[in-house]
Parts: structure tokens; C-alpha cells; sequence
């Protein structure tokens, strides 16, 4: 079978299984509800046989193609068109990391390379062209295509040439295109992928952002965050062994002033592919629920998904409506890739809170229960300490740790090392050393806005710890001032009380 | 003799400089093919210079006598392009099949194929270059070809319109007996 | 007609016409029996490779410029374009002027037909890619190292490398077993008959042959599909057609061996 109808049965069988859940549960609830189910009874669109609406109308259209994490608009058409696609293939150098530089082969100068949006039925002119100074030849196998390859067999370009070949897209869906040029594992291992949509005919509903990410796996010579300019490593390609999992080519590609954004209240619809080259991924939006999957990018969604297989060489569309306001990570959740490769970007939601759909930080019972059985004592021996007026640093210091470990450590780490790029370290973070009395400002009120910690810069929002006790800020911060080589000292609860009242600039609007 | 080696001197230095011999000598412009300079020997024995081809526009193909598979084919595809042009056209249109295999498709194998497949000589040409040339042919035409272990070869095919100084003006690698319709226009321009 | 048809064979054959004093150091590779990376239906075992002569190192900036100048045939703007693309020397500052380009750098924007003539006019030709395959295998000791991870690392390293950095000069490296340099890592280099290397466009489709296109049998697999290096050669050879030139393939001579 070539490979779109082989596509096109697993997605039919697929929904079949689907199906056949849905029709069970159906019978048992058709007295309870007359809403339809998209994925239950409703027609198939036929695939390739239906997917021809006849010669191209109209005037040649040259395609929109918009670099990541951008999706060009809707085509917004109802007739057939010829598009003309103009993708240049790039060799370029550019950061995977910071302070890490690798050779990318790109489509359109990015990773993943430039998103194209066209209808079903639509006859598209493809012309790939390799940038002279290209050591490689390249050519371009796109999902989408009905044809030998992909296209590939029409598109091999030497550097400095341009090839030309023609499809119609008879098949709806979101889909993958790669190179294809020997060895095809090392052109896509270079970032040779990107997204190609085909519109159904209809379009697909109106929503409020749109974004385009794809995951892809890096083999570098060097250890992950090794510095200088990074080579490819075919063995670990081979044995499957990446030194980077990423969204969008490299690391931060989604975060700090780069973080996806929406309000509360706006309908978000992701376009996520894995280019792979070897690695599946378990796509996962941490504090949202898909409310629709299109499961590998086809014509039928699933409703109420936390979590989507992508293969690799395929992609899938979400859509999840914002409720509350703060930082969504997306994440591989095979998550030492997230938090130790790198797979992990961030969708920042701003807006009024909704604090019925969210509380925000509550002091969580269960967390503090859990451990503070064991060393509750510490804050015990602190607070009578504290009543008879001799309180010392030592006990602090205890009460202090019991209080972070199981407060703070969830952001910064029980080691005070935080999340680079993300949660700011309080070891020997030369932010405290500059002024401790900032320590106890930071907890109770909190801290939005950039602020650089050990030479890397930070955007995030820290919400007011203000349900914490002047007892409990203050010996917290005499925890975090006497660990991890920070400078020591003490805070008071009659220092921590004063600081409560008054409310500094950079202060946080809460989560 | 003597009146042979001035002509020949003559020849000689024109060349060198640049200068045209005479009118009809003038060099094919350095987009013709024939700026290639290849010896060519064809069903008949007669041996010349490739850039005598010029003066109409031709199909240009390589292929070699003992090829079963798909050579047969480029005789059927050239015969085909015929069919769709009239007499007149027909006749100021030639037809050059160009061998891989010099080695073997002297003229009397070269014949042979002619004789078979009813080629009209008036208008196709079977022919040899030298073997160190045959490469050479294959670059400015686009054709792939090796030569397996057992004398037959693998190759690429295609049909190459070339216009009455040698430019290429269309080619295509659809052979058989319907013919490329995209090519027959163009063929058809070139007959204009 | 004739007199132009005697003229023109006796000015390609004397050899006055374009020889370039100089023009490249040989080495001697021995000859042997090797077992090709492309594996090809009709040939069983290994190929055999008689004893040739390989340029040390590729042809230079200086060198071609040489040969231009006493073959004014082969100057950028007088070329027939079917012999030679647009962008033919089009890294030279004129025709006959190299500008900014390092005479010793190995010659790029070559085409097939000026790497063949250049090396015709040295008495000599373009080696096969048997003959490249085999001088090729060799590293600093041993003849075939091509099993050797390192030496394919290595290789691979060059592709790296971003190809918008200047070209360094021929004859860094240091030379192979067979005292020759720069088969890795500097430029592409055409071979005579490139053109037989019959791969379809969709590299992917090895040994899955078409027949109609490549008039029967005879397909082509890669032995050993973790020589990447090969492979990637075999690739970039396929796509090019010989007018053709880019901005890092060049070229080096062979001679038969007496």
C-alpha cells in the first residue's frame, strides 16, 4: 500500500475503535441526551476519492507561509485554486541552546521550517530551491502529497538549483513534510521538517490564536549544554539516544520573551507535529485539558484529552478554551525530556482571575501533612521558642526548612536551584546577596517582571505568598539566607510584619 | 596537397581566432549543443562532425542496438512525435538516435535497426561517436547511463527537441507511443 | 566542410594548444581488489581497481586560472552555456581575474565538462568513482578504514561545518596512506562518470528498481548503509547534471599507470 492510504487506514481504523465505544455508550445514554457526538454516526469525507473538486479557479494564488510558532490565516475560499509554494531550503548556523550553536539544514531559514495552509483540492506549484551556498542536495517529501514519494522523486535539487513539481491535496488533514535525501535520518535530525495544512473544504471553525509547534530530536556530539559549536552524532542517532528534545529547534524557543500567549476567555488552537527523528511524543499542556484532539491530524477529533500521542513523522490539532489566567508549560510528558532535554515551552494566559475555576495558591493540606508529621516539631519548638522571646537562628533555620520543603521546594527546588529559565535560584543567587531584605519582600508580596539571577534573565510571575504567617515569612527567609552559600542573617517576624504593609512596585498581581 | 594545407592553415588560425571561416561556418551560438565537439558515424558510414546537424530543428536521443527493453520504445516515441505533424512537418524535423555503445553500433548494427523498424534515413539518423565522447553527449542531453557487466546498459531516456542551431528548446522522459502532449506543442512551435 | 572538420581534429589533437606548465603532483595508488560501498545486481564480489595515479591534492584557484588563460575556450563568458552554467567561476572577480579568491584555495563552480577538459589538456582525465571510492577508504595509515567509527565521524564532521565559511586552502590535511590529501572534508569532486551513478531521486527507493526508468535491471543498494559518508557522496553526485557547478564541488586528475 503507498504510504497515504496506508495513513489513511490507520486513521479509519482508529476511528473505527473509537466508534464502536461511542456507539456503546450511545445506546445506554440516548434517553439521557439528544447532543450529537462528533466522532459518533456522522459520514466519512471519503479520503482521496472525494477529495477532487476539479480544475483550479481563479487567479494563481502565491501561498502565505509564516515561520514558527505563526500560522498564515485561513484561506477563507470555497472554490479549488492554484497555490504557488516558493520554499527555499537554508543551511544555516543558529543557537540550540544558549551558548550551544548547531548546523541546522532548514526549509525557509527555521525550525521547524515554514507552515503552509492550503484547501483540500487545491493544486499546488511547489518550487523548492536550494540556496547556493548549500553544501547538500536536498528535496522535500510532504505527507499531504498523492504521489511517488511524497514528491520527493521530483524534487532532488542540487545547491543553487530550483525544482518544480505539482499535486493536488485530495486528502484533509494536518500534515508533516520532511527531506528525503540520503540519509534521510540526518537531513530530518538537522531540523528538515515542518507543517503543511490542508483545509477540509468547510474550513475549520474560527478560533481566537492559533500557534504552530513541532518537536523534533537533536544528536549532538557534545553532552547536552555542552558549549560551542555542536556537530551531529550519527551513532547516537542510530542508537536513539538524543542529546536534545525540543519544541521549535531549540531551547527557550518557547519561553521567557518568547512564550506563546492568549487571554482568558480566547479559544486556542494548537498545530503541534514531531519531526522526530526517532521519538514519539506524549504531548501535554500542564494545567489544561484539550477540550478537542484531532488525533494525528485527521478530519475527527476526541473531546477531553490530557494527554496526545504525536508519532513521529505526524502531527495532531488541539483546541482548549482559557479559563484562568498564568504560565501553561507544554511538555513531552516523557519528562526527563522536558526538564532535562529541553521539551518544554510555555503558553502564558493573562487576565482576570476566575478564582472559582482556580484558587491560586491556598495553603494545600496536603502537602504541608504529608511531610510536616515528621519534622511539624521544628516549627513547634520555633513558635514556643518565639512566645518565651528566645528564638534563635538555629531553630529558625529548622522551622524554615520544614515551611520550604514544603512551600517553596515545589518551584525552586529543594536545593534552591530552580528551573533555568523559568523559576529563579536561591542558591547563591547574587539577587539575595544584594540585598537580603528583598527575601521577605519577594514572599509576601511576591514578583512579576524581569529580573536577571546569577547572570540569566527571568520573566516569570511569583505569586504573593501572603497566606504565610510573619512567623512562618520570617523563618523561611532565615532558612534561605543561611543555605546554599547565601550570606546568613536573620529576619524577624517584626521585620517580616512591616515589610507585609507596604507593597513594592514589581509586586505580583497574584496567579 | 599544398592547396589542401593552406586550406587547412587557413582553417586553423581562423578557428583560433575566433574569426568565422566563411558565412556558412559561422560557430553555433554557446548555447547550441553542437558547441560539443563530437564525430559522429551513421548508418551509412559517413563520418562528420556533430554540428553538421544544423540547419533544422531535431529530436535528439541516445540509445544502443542491442538494448531490448526500453530503446525500442525511443524509436516507437520518436515515430509517435511524427504522427501528430503533418507531411510538411514532418519533413523539416530530423531525428537523431545517438549510441552508447560506439563499440558495438558500427554502422552495419546501426543499419540493421534502421532496416527493421522502417526508419526513413531522409529524416532519422543512427549514429557512433567515439567512445571517449559518448559521455559527453550524455552530459549536454541530461542522460544517465552505465554499462553492466554484460555489454547492456542501464540509462536514463528522454527525447531532446533541439532547434535548428543546436539550443535546446523542450525534452521529455515520457517514451512510448503516446507521446508528451506538452512536448508535441513544442515540437510544433519549433516547426513554425 | 571538410577542411573545418580536418581543422578541428588537428587542433584538438596537438597537444601545444592547451597545455598548462605544472598543474598538480601525483601520487601512486597501488591497485587492488575492494569491496564497493554501492553494491550493483551485476557486479558480484568485489571491483577490482587497477593501479592508477591520483592528484595529491584538488585543483587550485591558481591552477585553473592557468589553464583559462591559455584556453580562452574555457573563460567564464566565452563557455558554451551547455558545458558550463551561469554561475561557472562566478566566485573569480573576472574571467581572468580571481579577485578575492585565494589562488590556493581549491577551484569550486566547476562543471563537468571544464573539470574534464582541464585535466584532458594535463595529459590526463577525471578519476572513476571506483578509483575515488577506493583512494578514499584509506585514512592516515591503513588503506581501508571505513569500518572505523572515528573515520566516519570525522567525515561526517565536515557536514557541520557551515558552508558559508571560507574554503580552506588545498593540501592542509594530512595525507592518507596513499600520500593523498583532501578527499574528506574540503570539496565535492567530481568524478568522470559521475553520470553512471543511476540513484533515484527519492533516495529512499533502493533496490526497489524501476525498471522503465533505468531500461532493466542492474539496481543499485548501498552495501553498507552506515557509511553515511558514501552515501552522501553518491547523493550529491546524483543530483548534479554536468553543466552544472556549486560553491563546494571541485575536482582532482588521475592517470593510467603505464
Amino acid at each position: 500500500m503507498t504510504r497515504p492510504t496506508r495513513y489513511l487506514a490507520a486513521v479509519l481504523a482508529l476511528a473505527g475503535l473509537l466508534l464502536a465505544g461511542c456507539d456503546r455508550d450511545n445506546a445506554s445514554n440516548a434517553a439521557d441526551t439528544d447532543t450529537p457526538r462528533a466522532n459518533a454516526s456522522e459520514g466519512e469525507t471519503g479520503g482521496s476519492r472525494k477529495g477532487d473538486f476539479g480544475p483550479p479557479q481563479g487567479k494563481p494564488i502565491d501561498a502565505v507561509l509564516t515561520s514558527p510558532p505563526l500560522v498564515p490565516p485561513a484561506t477563507g475560499r470555497d472554490y479549488p485554486a492554484k497555490v504557488v509554494v516558493s520554499l527555499d531550503v537554508v543551511e544555516k548556523v543558529m543557537p540550540i541552546s544558549e551558548g550551544v550553536d548547531y548546523t541546522f539544514w532548514t526549509f525557509g531559514g527555521t525550525v521547524p521550517g515554514s507552515f503552509i495552509r492550503v484547501r483540500q483540492g487545491d493544486t499546488v506549484e511547489f518550487h523548492l530551491r536550494n540556496m547556493p551556498d548549500s553544501k547538500m542536495p536536498h528535496n522535500i517529501d510532504l505527507h499531504g502529497v498523492t504521489g511517488p514519494g511524497g514528491g520527493a522523486t521530483s524534487s532532488f535539487t542540487a545547491p543553487g538549483h530550483v525544482t518544480r513539481f505539482t499535486f493536488k491535496a485530495l486528502n484533509a488533514g494536518l500534515y508533516v513534510y520532511h527531506c528525503a535525501t540520503a540519509p534521510v535520518g540526518m537531513h530530518v535530525a538537522n531540523g528538515m521538517y515542518g507543517l503543511i495544512l490542508v483545509e477540509p473544504p468547510e474550513g475549520l471553525p474560527p478560533v481566537d490564536k492559533e500557534y504552530y509547534v513541532m518537536q523534533g530530536d537533536f544528536y549532538t556530539t557534545g553532552k547536552y549544554r555542552e558549549k560551542g559549536l555542536q556537530g551531529f552524532d550519527m551513532e547516537k542517532a542510530i542508537d536513539e539516544h538524543p542529546t536534545y528534545v525540543l519544541f521549535n529547534g531549540s531551547e527557550g524557543s518557547l519561553t521567557g520573551d518568547k512564550v506563546l500567549t492568549a487571554n482568558t476567555g480566547e479559544n486556542v488552537r494548537l498545530y503541534v507535529g514531531n519531526g522526530g527523528p526517532n521519538l514519539v511524543s506524549s504531548f501535554h499542556v500542564i494545567g489544561e485539558i484539550f477540550d478537542k484532539v484531532w488525533y494525528e491530524g485527521g478530519t475527527k477529533y476526541q473531546e477531553n484529552v490530557q494527554t496526545t500521542l504525536i508519532p513521529s513523522g505526524g502531527a495532531a490539532m488541539m483546541e482548549f478554551h482559557m479559563e484562568v489566567p498564568g504560565s501553561y508549560v507544554l511538555v513531552d510528558h516523557s519528562l526527563f525530556r522536558a526538564f532535562n532535554k529541553g521539551a518544554l515551552g510555555i503558553l502564558q494566559a493573562s487576565g482576570p482571575e476566575n478564582k472559582e475555576i482556580y484558587s491560586g495558591l491556598e495553603v494545600d493540606a496536603v502537602y504541608i501533612g504529608d511531610r510536616a508529621q515528621a519534622n511539624m516539631e521544628a516549627v513547634t519548638v520555633a513558635a514556643e521558642s518565639a512566645s518565651t522571646g528566645d528564638l534563635t537562628v538555629e531553630q529558625q533555620v529548622k522551622a524554615g526548612e520544614a515551611l520550604f520543603l514544603g512551600t517553596c521546594s515545589t518551584c525552586h527546588q529543594a536545593n534552591g536551584a530552580g528551573m533555568e529559565g523559568v523559576f529563579p535560584p536561591l542558591a547563591n543567587s547574587d539577587y539575595i546577596a544584594k540585598d537580603p531584605s528583598a527575601l521577605p519582600r519577594v514572599i509576601l508580596h511576591g514578583l512579576e517582571g524581569p529580573v536577571t539571577v546569577n547572570g540569566t534573565d527571568y520573566n516569570s510571575i511569583m505569586p504573593p505568598m501572603s497566606q504565610l504567617t510573619d512567623d512562618e515569612v520570617a523563618n523561611i527567609s532565615t532558612y534561605v539566607l543561611n543555605s546554599w552559600g547565601n550570606p546568613g542573617g536573620r529576619v524577624t517576624k517584626d521585620e517580616a510584619a512591616a515589610i507585609r504593609k507596604v507593597k513594592p512596585a514589581n509586586a505580583s498581581a497574584g496567579h | 596537397m599544398n592547396r589542401l594545407l593552406i586550406v587547412l592553415l587557413a582553417a586553423c588560425t581562423m578557428l583560433v581566432a575566433g574569426l568565422p571561416v566563411s558565412a556558412a561556418d559561422t560557430p553555433p551560438p554557446r548555447d547550441s549543443i553542437y558547441q560539443l565537439p563530437v564525430q559522429l558515424t551513421d548508418q551509412a558510414g559517413g563520418t562528420y562532425g556533430w554540428k553538421t546537424l544544423r540547419g533544422k530543428p531535431r529530436l535528439v536521443a541516445m540509445f544502443y542496438t542491442s538494448c531490448q527493453y526500453i530503446c525500442p520504445l525511443i524509436v516507437d516515441s520518436g515515430k509517435a512525435i511524427e504522427k501528430q505533424l503533418t507531411p510538411a512537418e514532418r519533413n523539416r524535423l530530423g531525428i537523431v538516435l545517438i549510441s552508447m555503445d560506439p563499440a558495438r553500433d558500427d554502422p552495419a548494427a546501426l543499419k540493421k535497426v534502421a532496416d527493421q523498424r522502417k526508419l526513413d534515413t531522409a529524416r532519422w539518423t543512427l549514429a557512433s561517436p567515439k567512445a571517449d565522447d559518448v559521455r559527453g553527449v550524455a552530459g549536454v542531453l541530461g542522460i544517465r547511463y552505465r554499462a553492466l557487466a554484460d555489454g547492456e546498459f542501464n540509462h536514463t531516456s528522454a527525447l531532446v527537441l533541439v532547434d535548428a542551431e543546436g539550443r535546446i528548446l523542450a525534452r521529455t522522459e515520457q517514451m512510448g507511443t503516446r507521446p508528451d502532449p506538452e512536448f508535441v506543442v513544442a515540437v510544433k512551435q519549433a516547426l513554425r | 566542410m571538410l577542411a573545418t572538420a580536418l581543422a578541428s581534429a588537428l587542433l584538438l589533437a596537438t597537444p601545444t594548444a592547451g597545455l598548462v606548465a605544472g598543474g598538480g603532483d601525483y601520487a601512486t595508488v597501488p591497485g587492488g581488489s575492494f569491496r564497493s560501498t554501492l553494491n550493483y545486481e551485476d557486479v558480484v564480489g568485489n571491483v577490482d581497481v587497477a593501479p592508477f595515479a591520483l592528484m595529491k591534492r584538488p585543483v587550485t584557484n591558481g591552477e585553473f586560472l592557468a589553464f583559462v588563460k591559455s584556453n580562452p575556450q574555457w573563460q567564464r563568458g566565452r563557455v558554451a552555456t551547455v558545458m558550463a552554467e551561469p554561475r561557472y567561476l562566478s566566485h573569480w572577480a573576472g574571467p581572468t581575474d580571481l579577485g578575492q579568491a585565494n589562488p590556493a584555495q581549491p577551484v569550486v563552480q566547476v562543471s563537468w565538462f571544464a573539470a574534464s577538459a582541464y585535466c584532458e589538456a594535463q595529459g590526463a582525465r577525471l578519476p572513476t568513482w571506483n578509483e575515488w571510492e577506493y583512494a578514499a577508504a584509506a585514512d592516515e595509515t591503513r588503506r581501508d578504514a571505513r569500518k572505523d567509527p572515528v573515520w566516519r565521524e570525522r567525515i561526517l564532521a565536515w557536514y557541520s561545518r557551515p558552508s558559508n565559511s571560507a574554503l580552506p586552502r588545498a593540501g592542509l590535511q594530512t595525507p592518507n596512506v596513499y600520500g593523498v590529501q583532501d578527499l574528506h572534508g574540503l570539496v565535492w569532486e567530481w568524478t568522470d562518470d559521475f553520470s553512471s551513478l543511476l540513484v533515484d531521486a527519492d533516495n529512499r527507493n533502493q533496490g526497489d528498481p524501476d525498471n522503465a526508468r533505468f531500461c532493466g535491471a542492474g539496481a543499485l543498494s548501498m552495501d553498507d548503509r552506515d557509511n553515511y559518508a558514501v552515501l552522501m557522496r553518491v547523493a550529491m553526485l546524483s543530483s548534479l547534471n554536468a553543466p552544472d557547478t556549486t560553491a563546494n564541488l571541485g575536482f582532482r586528475c588521475a592517470r593510467d599507470l603505464p
